[in-house]
């Protein structure tokens, strides 16, 4: 029993930390339609600055290993380096990738970017060490919370779940934000976003180094957790393993996430461990990435919105007086929409004019370029940028 | 000066290396309009083709053209089946890179498991040392500058003398055009899927040449300098991408010359972000010309 507890706080651990990148990554693409293939370098440079700053500076005394960076920072703090880090590689990284370029160059430039930084990192060993990594990172708060490990496996497992639960608030109410609806106007109709005067490059370099935050944020989580990080955890193809379980999931819906998350990182890559092994070293790992890259193409071709679908704002229709107005449908209104607001039907505001089109008051209007949007996402789609 | 000259030698070198996949990469795209990120992939299989050949003791030239054949065989394949499947069913083009990526992860791991997840390499003899001026080459060396010059020229012949060369240039500028001209395009594409294959192929065998080792992940190695190259030529341009090509050859052999060699290719792609940031046309979201998948 033992073993397997320790097993399950594993992947409790591991899902809430993939589950923080496919939010992170959702953002991007889901919401701003920016194909981030170098995403999980955001995530490696998180790992390597929560990692460092905790093994103390480098005085060259190990020779096991070098870095740079190095500090004595207390708890918290490395964490929110980890975010920093992200931030600020995102910001550099996005000045040139996400200006307004085709999106499939895009794509290819931050295939290169990933690939290269990798190749940087594995062949300098004065930056993070090389291709061995650095390795040590002690746990965070370890002695001073005094449990056995395998009690602080679950504790730590609450706290990154407890994390996930305040970056599923953040996430949905960005998403429903004016911020978020202009992010997919800009996706989908990015001329016609532009006409109404949202600037594309801006917005999109914003959701960048947001997403890109979040994702150094679960690579820290991460490094703390398995104490080591190296080149070899952070192949492109890992970024791969990411954006399935967000095509898998659902593009641009947050609760498809958990969903995606369970099924690809965790059912495909984590728990196949439990399994006997097979063949030569290599071969499961070999067997897995052609899973997750079949099951990549296949949604692609057959599933392109995912299991979940995002879901689609409406401008709510009035409903007659009497049906909205009596507590009781309302009430039926707001689990039917989940209580969402956005849409939820409402009724004319109180006092409205007879006669004349009840508007209601927080809903997106006319102007409002996600109601444009929708409006135009219903016509043939000839005008697709690419 | 010597150490410049040799380093330009060496850039040179790496250039012609560079180029042959850049120019197959930049004809397929700018005909297809897929930005194929399986590229890598099938550069891998071809490379492996060509250490089998070497292993059955086969001459390594003619090694190149059955690795060359084998990406040719392997491109048409893939163009007519899976490209075909998803440019019928409307992919967009930004979704068909993430399917070309997915393509090349299943084709790059099952080379992996053919290959038993081993590096194997790759001998050739490397021949007599030549002295141009202050540079020295290997004989090996200076035949892949060779064959990247005959391919470009053979490329440029193509294009510019053969009613073939006509009909996929053509095509390239506005496909439906080219159809109603009576342009059989469907057999316009096969060629381009024929002729970047093979390219793509070649490239693989030359790049294992001068690397001598060959693993599932030797085409994605490769891939980013020669997506730049393509990018940095403009799309559609043999003459544009070995330009670049020799652009990214000779800074990369500056910066390793200097001491910096684990930023070699950082400084390739420092060439690449300049001209992202500078607007070439073609990269841009061009609104004004609709871009379709040609299948």
């Amino acid at each position: 029993m033992g073993h397997f507890s320790f097993y399950l706080s594993t992947i409790v651990v591991y899902f809430g930390i993939d589950l923080m990148a496919a939010w992170a990554l959702n953002l991007q693409y889901g919401y701003a339609g920016v194909i981030n293939f170098a995403f999980i370098v955001f995530q490696a440079a998180g790992a390597y600055v929560a990692g460092t700053v905790v093994l103390g500076p480098d005085t060259g005394t190990n020779s096991y290993q070098h870095y740079i960076l190095g500090a004595n920072l207390p708890f918290p703090v490395p964490l929110l380096a980890a975010a920093l880090a992200g931030a600020v590689l995102s910001a550099v990284i996005g000045l040139f990738a996400v200006r307004r370029i085709r999106r499939d160059y895009q794509a290819a430039v931050m295939l290169i970017v990933s690939l290269i930084l990798l190749q940087v990192v594995t062949s300098d060993i004065h930056l993070f060490n090389g291709a061995n990594g650095i390795t040590g990172i002690p746990h965070p708060l370890y002695t001073a919370l005094g449990f056995s490990l395998s009690s602080y496996q679950w504790v730590y497992a609450l706290w990154v779940l407890a994390l996930c639960a305040v970056l599923y608030v953040i996430v949905e109410r960005l998403g429903r934000s004016s911020w978020g609806r202009s992010l997919r106007a800009i996706r989908d109709q990015e001329d016609a976003a532009a006409s109404l005067g949202l600037n594309g490059t801006l917005l999109r370099l914003e959701v960048f180094v947001i997403g890109g935050a979040i994702a150094g944020l679960s690579g820290g989580l991460l490094v703390e957790f398995i104490g080591a990080w190296s080149p070899g955890a952070w192949g492109y193809a890992e970024t791969f393993v990411i954006f399935t379980a967000l095509l898998v999931g659902g593009v641009g819906n947050n609760r498809g996430m958990l969903l995606g998350t369970l099924i690809v990182p965790i059912l495909v890559l984590e728990l196949p461990t439990f399994l006997p092994t097979i063949g030569y070293p290599g071969l499961i790992g070999a067997i897995q990435w052609i899973i997750i890259g079949l099951a990549w193409m296949l949604f692609l071709l057959l599933r392109p919105r995912g299991i979940l679908p995002e879901r689609r704002f409406r401008a709510p229709r009035p409903l007659a007086d009497d049906t909205v107005r009596s507590a009781a449908a309302r009430w039926v209104a707001r689990v039917l929409t989940l209580g969402r607001p956005d849409m939820a039907p409402r009724g004319p505001r109180l006092g409205a004019a007879a006669g004349r089109a009840p508007v209601p008051d927080d809903v997106p209007v006319a102007g409002d370029p996600a109601v444009a949007t929708a409006r135009v996402r219903q016509a043939p789609s000839g005008a697709d940028e690419g | 000066m010597n150490v410049l000259v040799q380093t330009l030698g060496f850039g040179i070198v790496s250039a012609s290396i560079i180029a042959v996949g850049a120019m197959g990469f930049t004809i397929q795209f700018g005909l297809t309009n897929v930005l194929n990120l399986s590229y890598g992939a099938t550069m891998t299989v071809a490379a492996f083709v060509a250490y089998l050949t070497e292993q059955a003791g086969i001459n390594i030239w003619l090694g190149m053209v059955l690795g060359g054949v084998a990406g040719a065989v392997l491109t048409i394949f893939l163009g007519k089946t899976v490209f075909k499947l998803y440019a019928r069913r409307g992919t967009r083009l930004f979704e068909m890179v993430m399917v070309t990526l997915g393509l090349g992860l299943v084709i790059e791991y099952s080379v992996d498991i053919v290959a038993r997840d081993k590096i194997y390499s790759v001998s050739f003899p490397q021949g007599a040392s030549f002295h141009l001026g202050a540079a020295t080459l290997t004989a090996s060396q200076l035949a892949l500058v060779g064959v990247g010059i005959v391919i470009f020229l053979a490329l440029e012949a193509l294009l510019r003398l053969t009613r073939l060369g006509k009909a996929l240039r053509a095509m390239a500028v506005d496909p439906g055009l080219a159809r109603s001209c009576g342009i059989p395009t469907n057999r316009i594409v096969n060629a381009t899927w024929l002729i970047s294959g093979f390219l793509c192929g070649v490239a693989g065998v030359i790049y294992v040449i001068n690397s001598l080792s060959v693993d599932y992940s030797t085409g994605l190695l490769f891939l980013p300098v020669v997506l730049a190259a393509a990018i940095l030529g403009g799309v559609g341009s043999p003459r544009g991408a070995l330009l670049a090509s020799l652009l990214l050859g000779v800074v990369t052999e500056l910066v390793a010359a200097a001491g910096f060699s684990s930023y070699s290719s950082v400084a390739a792609f420092g060439v690449l972000v300049v001209v992202l940031l500078s607007k070439p046309s073609g990269v841009l979201n061009a609104a004004a010309r609709k871009v379709e998948l040609t299948v």
